[in-house]
């Protein structure tokens, strides 16, 4: 059994990278290296755990199901880089602390940085 | 089962060792990679594995453990009567770590907006010095109180620019 839901979580990652554009089911087998017959039971119970979603499509000549992610992976990616991100000093940034988002150097730091589009020192401009 | 159900992660490996990183600590990341790949482990046995220091070992764990991303099990010695603890990853907790940690980026940044929308400021353009709102530059008589420099006007349009697109991208991916 632990194998089989190896095999769910590898078929949802794999969907999940499609992202908005979807995969055609037949796709899905190929890149798990299962058959047809296992893998539209993985994509029905995926399903039916509301976790992707199902459409019919023509596809040279035949109906095929392309799956859908219904949720996106969560991604760090647009505050990775943010000095807010895990910052040692949040239980005390606040507009009343001692630190505050208006005055961080840190922040100050780097959305100048951002706005440079590069890695010029502040005053550089 | 139905327990398992819940355990299909929508993170992929990659964000795993992207918040590694984020932790600060380089040794997060063969520490986190061990985790993954056991299913409770001692903090002896990982130190062993890894060859990190026991001490940081803890350290990053303490830290994991902050934000309910391991859980712990306590048991005793039966010889020494020590306590020995079992750690866990917490795979099914991330989504919610990376959502509270956006939702409080982005209060913060918002925060921070609305002062670069508000307020004008002033620069003495060495690096390393402050920039001062246009209150306290008139306090200065604008001079800089680092290096004694005039203060000029300096132009936050870019600034503004940068956050309010970041602004827009976490409200978009919070769904607020």
């Amino acid at each position: 059994m632990p194998k089989h839901n190896d095999l769910e979580q590898k078929a949802f990652q794999i969907i999940m990278s499609s992202g908005n554009e979807g995969l055609p089911q037949s796709e899905l087998w190929r890149k798990l290296g299962a058959s047809s017959r296992e893998g539209s039971r993985i994509a029905l119970k995926l399903e039916s755990k509301g976790l992707i979603r199902r459409e019919r499509e023509l596809r040279n000549g035949r109906w095929t199901y392309r799956l859908y992610p219904k949720r996106l992976p969560a991604s760090i990616d647009s505050i990775a880089d943010c000095p807010c991100m895990m910052c040692p000093d949040t239980s005390r940034c606040g507009s009343t602390g001692t630190i505050t988002p208006q005055g961080c150097e840190k922040l100050t730091d780097w959305l100048i940085r951002l706005a440079e589009g590069g890695y010029k020192i502040l005053g550089d401009s | 089962m139905q327990k398992r159900v819940t355990m299909l992660s929508t993170i992929d490996d990659v964000t795993l060792m992207k918040v590694a990183e984020a932790l600060g600590e380089e040794e997060a990341v063969k520490l986190i990679e061990i985790l993954k790949n056991s299913d409770e482990i001692t903090d002896d046995e990982i130190a062993n594995k890894t060859g990190i220091r026991l001490n940081n070992v803890r350290k990053i764990l303490y830290k994991l453990y902050d934000h309910s991303l391991v859980s712990l099990r306590r048991t005793r010695d039966p010889k020494t009567g020590w306590f020995i603890f079992h750690w866990k990853l917490q795979p099914d907790q991330l989504e919610g770590f990376i959502l509270s940690q956006k939702r409080r980026v982005f209060e913060k940044l918002n925060i921070r907006l609305e002062y670069e929308k508000n307020h004008d400021f002033y620069f003495c353009y060495t690096p390393g010095c402050k920039r001062v709102p246009f209150e306290e530059a008139v306090e200065l008589v604008f001079k800089c109180p680092t290096c004694g420099k005039p203060l000029m006007h300096y132009n936050n349009e870019k600034i503004v620019k940068v956050l309010t697109e970041k602004v827009e991208q976490l409200r978009k991916e919070l769904g607020e």
